[in-house]
């Protein structure tokens, strides 16, 4: 069991400020992630989401409490290596995209390959292959300007998925996004999850929880709600939830969650 | 790791030529510093140059004795620059030659006495013409070439003298006819026995331009002008393998005879060329110290390009920093771009150095020399000014929050 655990944050604290301007973004949280899980974030801005995803994703330091990654505890890890885990292990999806201006979208794609030592034809094949997979391959030397919204994100997802990664963090994926480009990036998620991917992703949209394997609420730095909305046959244990509050008006998310995701299973079926 | 250079390299690449001005202005400051400093020193190179391959066609029997002590230290070369005729303190007299010329393994020394005349002919008056007073053995260490006539010689020592080519021209129209004619020094008729071929070469360690000298005895010169300064003592060795012993014996003769005044030096070899390639060093020394001043100027243009640049791609750092580029890696990525900036300056100004030098020296009689020293100084210089000037805004960027670059938008 414990193999399959993946993240594991213990007593997470994050402050920001000192004295009267402090204020925390996490407080004590913990939280076990399992390989496989599909986890969506959901609150209220300011209570800590993205800086939850941000830790997790290496980006940054928590003030106080223990994150184990992989069985490590981050703390120990070097920043040399750190870097490292992020362009091999973590992939990024940003709700504006971020991808460089000035590089042409293959070559946004690749980025992570740079940084993880592949000679420059294995990163551009490589690339490639990912912009195939979203279909923009015959836009692989446009420059983001170039493209709509939808098809930058999906390049920002091949750029997450290239180094094949195991977890993918996204921060609001769709959060710039019409409801037909989020469906089709929703769905790309969702078949990367199917490959067996971890994916963590922070969203307003109550909507978009029916991808999730599991939804939390957060609330003023920590959790306020923790469901296991859909039982992940990928998942060989089940899953054991630290909760520390429980609500139950997540009754209400599950109903409809089933239906759709029923339809866009079988519509990620017709596709393959 | 190669890769991981190469795609810096091209990363760099890529960014100086997006912004082609900015670059191409930043490229001009490092080049105008170094151009300034390549002029430099391949035109001292020229001079030295020019200097040393003269001491290797008379020859490396020479030993040269002049007044006053070679120091090397810079007060006594700048002593030498700033007095007005150094020459007028020369202790060396026509007895010392004499004496110089007894001493075994000496088989001719010969005097330069130098002073300027107003000379006369048939035709024309010159004044400030240099007058050379020497003896018969100065033939024997020059290697002069004549034109007509013959050098002085037993016969005619007293009142006969050469003319050198541009002399004669100037004072007679001709050098075909010049020979038996009679010239008018200070009120001493003089005949003219010989006329010098061209020399080609106006720098020469005597100090001397043939071309427009008169050449006549020591001592008939002694006689017309009243005191002669002998600048310069010319020795020729029978062999060449004793130049030090000679050179040894002549200083101690010397100094017996001048009861212990040792105001004077005794060179040989590339020493010769030491007074002139000193006052090189320091001059060139002092003008390079210049340059290098706008080759810092340059440099502090890299660095105010690079901050900008860094400024203005912090997303881009934020994102290659999200995507698993460490601190180091960012860091080299900054410092490559400066690095390259500085070094393309650095080719630019090499190129731009050598082609001044060049449009120069076809107005000198010397060919600007470039060594792979200057080269090499040059590509130091570069990469040092390069990493200097690139170390603080490529930190900048390294130490960039990734989060806080990533808020950053365009």
């Amino acid at each position: 069991m414990s193999e399959n655990i993946l993240i594991e944050l213990k007593g997470l604290t994050k402050r920001y400020g000192y004295g009267d301007t402090e204020s925390f973004a996490l407080k004590d949280f913990d939280l076990t992630i399992k390989r496989g899980e599909f986890i969506m974030i959901m609150g209220p801005s300011g209570c800590g989401k993205t800086t939850l995803l941000n830790i997790i994703g290496l980006l940054d330091r928590a003030t106080k409490g223990e994150y184990i990654l992989n069985g490590e505890n981050v703390a120990s890890i070097s920043s040399r290596r750190q870097s490292r885990l992020r362009a091999k292990k973590i992939g990024f999806i940003f709700q504006n995209f971020n991808l460089i201006e000035d590089l042409p979208i293959l070559e946004n794609v690749a980025l992570p390959l740079i940084y993880s030592g592949y000679s420059k034809t294995a990163r551009l094949k490589n690339a490639s292959s990912a912009l195939k997979r979203f279909h923009l391959q015959e836009r692989e030397y446009y420059l983001p300007y170039q493209l709509s919204g939808g098809q930058q994100q999906r390049v920002a997802i091949a750029r997450a998925i290239v180094s094949d990664p195991e977890i993918i963090l996204a921060d609001e994926p769709t959060g710039n996004l019409d409801s037909r480009s989020s469906h089709v990036v929703m769905e790309e998620l969702k078949a990367i999850h199917e490959e067996g991917n971890t994916i963590i992703m922070v969203t307003h949209n109550p909507a978009l929880t029916v991808y999730a394997t599991r939804v939390i609420n957060m609330l003023d730095g920590q959790i306020d709600t923790d469901v296991k909305t859909v039982a992940d046959q990928n998942l060989p244990q089940p899953i054991s939830v630290k909760i520390k509050k429980k609500k139950d008006n997540f009754a209400a998310l599950e109903l409809p969650e089933s239906k759709e995701s029923r339809k866009s299973r079988r519509k990620n079926r017709r596709k393959k | 790791m190669a890769s991981l250079i190469k795609t810096h390299f091209k990363l760099a690449r890529t960014s100086i030529k997006e912004n082609r001005t900015r670059s191409f202005l930043t490229c001009l400051g490092i080049a105008i510093g170094v151009a300034s400093i390549v002029l430099i020193l391949s035109l001292m190179g020229g001079i030295s140059n020019l200097v040393k391959s003269e001491i290797s066609e008379i020859g490396s029997d020479l030993i040269v004795v002049r007044p006053s002590s070679t120091k090397d230290n810079i007060t006594n070369i700048v002593e030498e620059l700033t007095s007005a005729n150094n020459f007028q303190k020369s202790n060396l007299t026509v007895s010392d030659v004499s004496e110089i010329a007894k001493i075994e393994g000496v088989s001719a020394a010969a005097p330069i006495a130098i002073s300027t005349n107003t000379v006369t002919s048939e035709k024309n008056t010159f004044s400030s013409v240099p007058v050379l007073g020497t003896n018969l053995d100065f033939i024997k260490i020059e290697p002069l070439a004549l034109k007509f006539g013959g050098f002085l010689n037993e016969q005619n020592e007293e009142n006969a003298v050469v003319l050198g080519h541009t002399l004669s021209l100037a004072l007679f129209n001709t050098i075909n006819s010049t020979v038996g004619k009679t010239i008018n020094i200070m009120g001493e008729k003089f005949m003219i026995v010989g006329v010098l071929d061209e020399v080609e070469k106006s720098i020469n360690f005597d100090n001397i331009d043939f071309d427009n000298a008169l050449i006549m005895d020591v001592k008939s010169l002694d006689k017309i002008t009243g005191s002669t300064q002998i600048q310069q003592i010319n020795v020729k060795a029978a062999n060449t393998d004793s130049l030090a012993k000679i050179s040894e014996d002549i200083r101690n003769s010397l100094v017996t005879q001048k009861l212990g005044d040792q105001n004077f030096s005794v060179s040989y070899g590339d020493a010769i060329t030491h007074p002139a390639s000193s006052l090189f060093t320091i001059v060139s020394g002092m003008l390079t110290l210049v340059a290098a001043i706008s080759l810092v100027v340059g440099g502090i243009g890299i660095m105010n390009i690079m901050l900008v640049s860094v400024a203005e791609r912090s997303h881009e750092i934020g994102v290659r920093k999200a995507v698993g580029a460490s601190s180091r890696n960012i860091l080299m990525q900054f410092l490559f771009e400066a690095l390259i900036l500085s070094i393309l300056g650095g080719i630019f100004g090499l190129i731009l150095g050598y082609v001044l030098a060049f449009i120069i020296s076809t107005r000198t009689p010397f060919t600007p020399f470039i060594s792979w020293e200057i080269v090499l100084l040059t590509f130091l210089t570069t990469l040092i000014v390069g990493i200097i000037f690139g170390i603080y805004p490529a930190v900048k960027a390294a130490s960039k929050n990734p989060i806080d670059s990533l808020k950053h938008y365009r």
